[in-house]
C-alpha cells in the first residue's frame, strides 16, 4: 500500500489558507477527543480545595495525590485489579487456543464434512439464543458466581477463527508436506511449524482480546453477584457510577484531616478512573498498529 | 527443512487424518454446541411460562402458553416508550453521526503525511479503546449539577441545568458521547480504501484543472462509496439495538421516559426481575425485527447500488 505512493504530499498541494483552515479543524477535533481525558488527569492530581471549587480547566492547580494514596491503600481495588489480570490472562490465552484449534483443520481442503462444519461454525455468528437463555444455561452448569462464568462462556470467537483460518491458509502448502513426510501429526504440525509462524496473527487476537477482557463489566455484572470476584471495570462501576463504595471510610486519618478527607473524596473518581485506565493508554500506542490490521484483516471477509 | 512441495505426489488422506482433525477442533465444536446453540435452543422458554427451577431444556412437563408473553408485551404499559426509545436513539446516531467518519477521514486525507496526521489519528482512534464503565464514569460526572459543562453554562451567565435528571438532554448526551468514542475507529476502513488510490488519477485531476474540493468530491469520496453503502446498511440493520450496554451505565429512573430502550428493559425487568419468558421471547421479537432491517437494507442496497452484503 505503502509502497505504490509517489510522493502523496506533492501531489496533493493546494492554498496555504486551506490548508491553515483544514489543519485548525483536525487540530480542534483532536483537543475535543482528548480534552476529556486530559481533564480527567489534571483533576486527579490538583489540591482538592481547588477540585470541589471547580477552578481547574488547563492545568493542575496545586499538587495532591491523596486520592491516588486513598484507592492504593484500598483492598477491594487490588482485589479487583488481581482477578482482572487472571481474567486477561486466562481468556486471552484460551481465546488463541481456541482459535487455533477451530481454524487450523478447516485449512485442509480434503477434510470430510468440511462445508457442515463451516456451516456449523457461522450459525451463531447471526442466530443468538439472547441474554436471558445464556444466562438460565450458565446457571444450570454451575457456572454462576464463580469466575469460570465470565471466561469459559466467551472463549470461542468465530471471528477469531476466521482470522486465523485466512493467515493460515497463506502459509506455503510445502511446509506441511514436509513435515508430513517427516512423520509429523495434524497436531505436531499444528503446534510445532504453524503456530511458530503465525505469531503476527495471534498478536492481533490477543491484543484484540486483551482490551475487550480488560474493558468488559457486563458479564461479571449478570454473572457475579460476589464482590471478591469483580474485575477491576466492576470496581470501577461500582464506585463511579453507582457510587457505593465508600472510600472515605477506608482512611484512618485522624478527625482533623476529615475535612481534607472529604474534600479529596470529590477527586476520587477522577483518581480512580486514571487508575484503572493508564494501563490501556500507556500500551495504546504501541498496539495501535494491530488493532488496525485486526480492524483491515475483518473487514476483508465481507 | 528443504523439501519442496511435488504436486504429483501429494499425500493421500486416510481416515487417520479425519479423526485426527475432528479431535484438534472438537473443544471448538463442544464449545459452541454448548454456548451457542443450547441458549439456541433456549429460545423456546418464549413460548412457555418458565419459572427458576424447572429443567428449560424438557419439552415434557413445559406450560405451552403460545405468544402470551409476546401480546402481554405489545399489550404493556412501557411498549410505545420502549420502541419509540429504542428507535429515536439508534436514529439520532444514525443521523447525526453516520457522516461524522466520513467527513473526518476525508479530511484527514487532505493533510500532510506527517507526524501531526498521524497523532490526530492516533487520538481519535484512543475513545474506542476506552471502557464503557470509564466513559459513562466521565460523562456522568461532566453533566453533574457542580460538572464541568454547567461550570461553563454559568461563565456566559447561564443557570445551571439538570443535565442528569431532565429526560429532554438524554438523547443528546447519548448521541454526542457514542459519536465521541466511535467516529475516529469508525474512519479506518474508509481512510484503508481512500489510501488505496492512485495518486495519478489526482495528479490528473490537477492537470484538468480540478480543485482540491473537486478532487475530494471526484475521486476521494467515489473511491469510499462501497465502504459507505455497507457500513450503512449495517447501521439500518442495527436501528433497533441501541447500545443498551451503555445506557445501563448513564441512565437512571428519573430519565427512563426517554432513556430506557429494549434492551435495559430486558435486563431489568427480564433478567433481575425474574422474568425469563417475557424477557426470551422480548429478545427474540427484537433481533427478529433488526434481522428483518438488515434484509430489507441489504436487498435495496444490492436493487439500487450493487453493493450487498449477500
Amino acid at each position: 500500500m505503502v509502497s505504490a505512493r509517489r510522493n502523496p504530499n506533492k501531489i496533493r498541494e493546494g492554498s496555504i489558507i486551506v490548508d491553515i483552515i483544514l489543519y485548525a479543524i483536525a487540530f480542534i477535533i483532536c483537543l475535543i477527543t482528548l480534552y476529556p481525558f486530559y481533564f480527567v488527569i489534571i483533576m486527579s492530581i490538583s489540591s482538592p480545595q481547588e477540585v470541589a471549587a471547580m477552578n481547574v480547566f488547563w492545568y493542575p492547580k496545586g499538587f495532591n495525590l491523596g486520592s491516588y494514596e486513598l484507592i492504593v491503600k484500598d483492598a477491594k481495588m487490588w482485589w479487583a485489579y488481581s482477578n482482572t489480570l487472571i481474567y486477561v490472562s486466562a481468556g486471552t490465552l484460551l481465546n488463541c487456543l481456541m482459535a487455533v484449534l477451530g481454524a487450523y483443520p478447516l485449512t485442509v481442503r480434503n477434510l470430510k464434512g468440511r462445508k457442515w462444519v463451516v456451516a456449523y461454525l457461522l450459525i451463531p455468528m447471526y442466530i443468538g439464543g439472547g441474554l436471558i437463555p445464556s444466562y438460565l444455561l450458565v446457571n444450570k452448569l454451575g457456572l454462576y458466581n464463580t469466575m469460570f462464568a465470565v471466561i469459559i462462556p466467551g472463549m470461542v470467537s468465530i471471528w477469531n477463527i476466521i482470522l486465523v483460518r485466512t493467515f493460515f491458509t497463506t502459509i506455503p502448502d510445502g511446509l506441511k508436506e514436509s513435515a508430513f513426510i517427516d512423520g509429523a501429526s495434524h497436531l505436531q504440525l499444528l503446534f510445532k511449524i504453524i503456530i511458530p509462524i503465525s505469531k503476527p496473527i495471534l498478536a492481533v487476537i490477543a491484543i484484540y482480546s486483551i482490551v475487550g477482557i480488560w474493558n468488559s463489566w457486563f458479564d461479571a455484572l449478570v454473572y457475579l453477584p460476589n464482590e471478591k470476584l469483580h474485575p477491576l471495570q466492576m470496581y470501577l462501576y461500582r464506585v463511579v457510577v453507582q457510587q457505593s463504595v465508600d472510600l472515605k471510610m477506608l482512611s484512618l486519618d485522624d478527625a482533623k484531616n476529615a475535612v481534607a478527607t472529604m474534600l479529596s473524596n470529590i477527586q476520587l473518581k477522577y483518581a480512580i478512573i486514571v487508575f484503572t485506565t493508564l494501563p490501556v493508554i500507556f500500551t495504546y500506542p504501541f498496539f495501535q498498529k494491530y488493532f488496525i490490521k485486526g480492524a483491515l484483516l475483518g473487514s476483508l471477509k465481507e | 527443512m528443504k523439501v519442496i512441495s511435488q504436486p504429483g505426489k501429494r499425500r493421500s488422506f486416510h481416515l487417520r487424518d479425519h479423526v485426527q482433525l475432528y479431535l484438534i477442533m472438537l473443544p471448538v465444536l463442544v464449545h459452541l454446541f454448548i454456548f451457542s446453540y443450547i441458549p439456541m435452543y433456549g429460545i423456546v422458554i418464549a413460548f412457555q411460562d418458565y419459572y427458576p427451577g424447572k429443567p428449560f431444556l424438557s419439552f415434557t412437563d413445559a406450560n405451552w402458553v403460545g405468544l402470551k408473553h409476546f401480546i402481554n408485551f405489545f399489550n404493556g404499559p412501557y411498549f410505545g416508550r420502549l420502541m419509540r426509545n429504542t428507535f429515536l436513539l439508534s436514529f439520532y446516531f444514525l443521523v447525526f453521526g453516520f457522516w461524522v467518519p466520513i467527513v473526518f477521514s476525508l479530511l484527514l486525507n487532505e493533510l500532510k503525511h506527517g507526524v501531526f496526521k498521524k497523532f490526530v489519528q492516533t487520538a481519535s482512534y484512543l475513545p474506542h479503546f476506552i471502557s464503557n464503565v470509564v466513559v459513562a464514569g466521565m460523562v456522568l460526572s461532566f453533566i453533574n449539577v457542580d460538572g464541568i459543562i454547567n461550570v461553563i453554562i454559568q461563565m456566559f451567565g447561564g443557570t445551571p441545568i439538570a443535565l442528569n435528571t431532565e429526560p429532554a438532554y438524554f438523547p443528546a448526551i447519548y448521541t454526542i458521547t457514542s459519536i465521541w468514542k466511535s467516529f475516529g475507529w469508525s474512519s479506518i476502513l474508509y481512510l484503508a480504501a481512500m489510501s488505496s488510490v492512485d495518486p495519478n488519477l489526482y495528479e490528473a485531476a490537477k492537470m484538468d484543472g480540478a480543485n482540491r474540493f473537486k478532487q475530494m468530491l471526484h475521486i476521494s469520496l467515489p473511491s469510499i462509496r462501497p465502504t459507505i453503502f455497507i457500513l450503512l446498511i449495517f447501521a439500518i440493520g442495527s436501528l433497533l439495538s441501541a447500545n443498551s450496554e451503555f445506557i445501563l451505565l448513564i441512565y437512571n429512573p428519573m430519565v427512563y421516559e426517554t432513556a430506557d430502550v429494549i434492551g435495559t428493559y430486558l435486563y431489568r425487568d427480564g433478567l433481575l426481575g425474574g422474568n425469563f419468558s417475557m424477557g426470551t421471547a422480548v429478545g427474540l421479537f427484537i433481533s427478529l425485527i433488526n434481522f428483518t432491517l438488515l434484509y430489507v437494507a441489504n436487498s435495496l442496497s444490492r436493487k439500487y447500488s450493487d453493493y450487498a452484503l449477500w
